[in-house]
């Protein structure tokens, strides 16, 4: 007895040994690479931190404390106005009606109704603040720069969520033509962002693009998509698109075959086919799954960099600047390295909310 | 009989987006294949330039005689090749140590790694550079590779795998008295060849595109990797490059990244599945 009770005793304690020695290496390299810089970030972003300075002379950061970010978010003479973005805002209080009465309706329930209220209710609220007389935002180029951002996902998201949508429905049968045609889908994904934007910025050029060779053809003229301010961000948003459907198709696919055979079938006896079928059978079965593609869809482009870097360089007039290259200029072709890591905090706030969101969802299906 | 007809109806009907979805791929491979010459005239030689006439081998030919892009190519095996090892080293053993053992603080640590998962790479670049630049490691395959190893993501898919990892085998050997490295490297590994595969290609795959790193870490030309090389041939291709010698290089930096993809897309699929709706 007592033998036993040592020998197990043992065995613990070199499962305990064993559990570390293996995950060392793991751990190691988390916290030197992704741990430590998280907090050095932060740290950075309290300080008045010019790169150059700093690498000739340590001395030079200096502790500011939360100045980088009031410079960041706040402005001289900020007042609060209810209709400074008429659209937007007008939009936010239409969503924020739509919500409530859904809700009542029943037809939402309170968990999805509540988080669109309060996101709705926060873009009237935010929106609102503009500098009043003589006043001026501290950085000018900082909150056109989220919105651009915004705007970008705003546009991508649902554009590419409704087109794999379609695709998973219509590619959801098992022969040998889907999948090819799948893999057609699939494949300009794996194609890296320097390739796709090589390929788009010459398929947008106005002299040697070919949709302005069509559009020639047809007797057109051409239009110089990536310098015109009102296509730069549309020509980024289709470039995006092509390149981010297939992960949205597949994830779709999944969600589809996870549906149950036998509703359709039962469908089918009510000759609800096709579009029916699609509307009644798949759309309703499929509310988490597409949740969770726009989620994922918002957090991947949110980090939107690529794009915009390579194929405008955030012109024309800063109109397709986005957050990721703000902080990328700051930091290296500005040295500001203090301010550029406030708006990289920024940056996480956002994305951690949504990565909250993206885990209660995927947790939700494994209970 | 009518859903047979519909069928078809069906495949002619996805030909056509399927078709505009490979224009772009279609038409930069086509553009490789002709003169520089040409091109600087018009793109839309044959067919709106869809087919390659006149054609010509020239800009594959140039591209591998001189110039860096073997040696960018080669950065890129170096690098994708090396943190596709560390990651799937470092991942197995990590994910097998929360799935199947015991030990103090197992739930803490659990956490303390999922929470990595919301630390985007755009949000922790500079302090990165920093940290490197202070060792004077840029430039280095170190700097390409380390930082990257340490994906919470690759712990993650491993450890949704040996949980789900059948336990009899495990159990039987641990109660012959092997030890716990000895289960892992003799039992567990070997079943877990499909999931570290997942894990490879994914890996494989991001490393190779990877592309705001490697624009902050390397700045020599030579510590270039194709992705970050290319994207300093295409901000002034009209002039220097030749539009028909940037799309080769364009086809080259992704041939290895579409092959492993076509003959893995199973692995690639399921990581999508997995990774998408979980991590």
């Amino acid at each position: 007895m007592a033998r036993q009770t040592t020998g197990k005793r043992k065995r613990t304690l070199s499962q305990q040994q064993a559990a570390w020695a293996l995950l060392a290496p793991f751990l190691a390299t988390y916290c030197a690479f992704l741990v430590y810089p998280f907090f050095k970030g932060v740290w950075i972003s309290l300080h008045d931190w010019n790169l150059l300075a700093v690498a000739m002379n340590p001395a030079a950061a200096k502790w500011v404390g939360l100045h980088n970010y009031v410079h960041m978010l706040w402005g001289r003479n900020i007042t609060w106005g209810p209709l400074s973005h008429p659209l937007v805002q007008l939009l936010a209080l239409a969503v924020l009606a739509g919500a409530f009465g859904l809700h009542r309706a029943g037809r939402l329930s309170g968990r999805s109704a509540i988080p669109i209220a309060i996101a709705a209710l926060l873009i009237f609220l935010l929106l609102g603040f503009t500098p009043g007389e003589g006043g001026r935002w501290f950085d000018r180029r900082f909150w056109p720069t989220v919105g651009n951002t915004v705007l970008f996902v705003t546009l991508a998201a649902p554009g590419t969520t409704i087109a794999a949508l379609l695709l998973a429905a219509a590619l959801n049968r098992e022969t040998r033509m889907m999948a090819v045609f799948r893999t057609l889908f699939f494949l300009s994904q794996v194609l890296s962002v320097t390739v796709v934007t090589l390929i788009w910025q010459i398929m947008f050029s106005p002299t040697q693009g070919l949709i302005d060779n069509v559009i020639r053809v047809f007797g057109g003229s051409p239009v110089s998509w990536l310098t015109d301010p009102h296509f730069a961000m549309l020509a980024i948003v289709v470039t995006t698109i092509w390149w981010s459907l297939g992960i949205a198709m597949i994830l779709f696919l999944a969600g589809i075959q996870d549906i149950n055979r036998e509703i359709y079938e039962a469908a089918a006896l009510d000759n609800a086919r096709g579009w029916k079928s699609f509307w009644f059978i798949t759309l309703p079965n499929l509310k988490r799954t597409i949740t969770l593609v726009v989620v994922l869809q918002i957090i991947l482009h949110f980090q939107v960099f690529g794009q915009s870097h390579l194929m405008t360089q955030g012109g024309p007039d800063d109109r397709t600047q986005v957050l990721v290259r703000y902080i990328y200029q700051s930091a290296f072709r500005d040295s500001e390295i203090g301010r550029a890591s406030a708006m990289a905090v920024f940056l996480f706030a956002i994305m951690s909310v949504f990565a909250v969101i993206q885990f209660l969802i995927g947790r939700e299906k494994s209970e | 009989m009518t859903s047979k007809r519909s069928y078809y109806w069906l495949c002619i009907a996805l030909a056509i987006p399927a078709f505009i979805w490979l224009v772009p791929t279609l038409w930069m491979v086509s553009l490789s294949f002709q003169p520089n010459e040409v091109l600087a005239r018009t793109t839309a030689s044959t067919w709106l330039g869809m087919i390659p006439i006149p054609f010509t081998w020239d800009n594959y030919a140039k591209l591998f005689s001189f110039g860096d892009t073997p040696r960018w190519f080669f950065n890129s095996i170096v690098v994708a090749g090396g943190m596709t090892l560390a990651v799937l080293a470092v991942s197995t053993t990590a994910g097998y140590a929360l799935a199947r053992l015991e030990f103090r603080f197992k739930t803490a640590i659990t956490i303390f790694i999922l929470l990595g998962l919301m630390v985007p790479e755009q949000a922790i670049f500079i302090p990165l550079y920093t940290m490197l630049a202070k060792f004077g490691w840029h430039n280095s395959y170190g700097a390409l590779i380390l930082p990257r190893v340490a994906v919470p993501i690759g712990v993650f898919l491993m450890m949704q795998f040996f949980k789900a990892a059948p336990k009899d085998i495990e159990d039987a050997a641990r109660i012959d008295g092997v030890g716990p490295f000895q289960i892992f490297w003799f039992v567990m590994l070997p079943l877990a060849r499909p999931a570290m595969m997942t894990l490879a290609i994914l890996t494989f795959l991001y490393a190779w595109n990877d592309y705001l790193w490697p624009l902050v870490s390397a700045s020599h030309k030579e510590m270039f990797t194709i992705t970050l090389g290319l994207a300093s041939l295409q901000s002034n291709f009209a002039q220097s490059e030749g539009l028909g010698r940037v799309m080769a290089s364009g086809v080259i930096a992704s041939l290895p990244v579409v092959v492993l993809f076509l003959i893995f897309q199973r692995y690639v699929v399921q990581a999508m599945t997995v990774g998408g709706s979980k991590g």
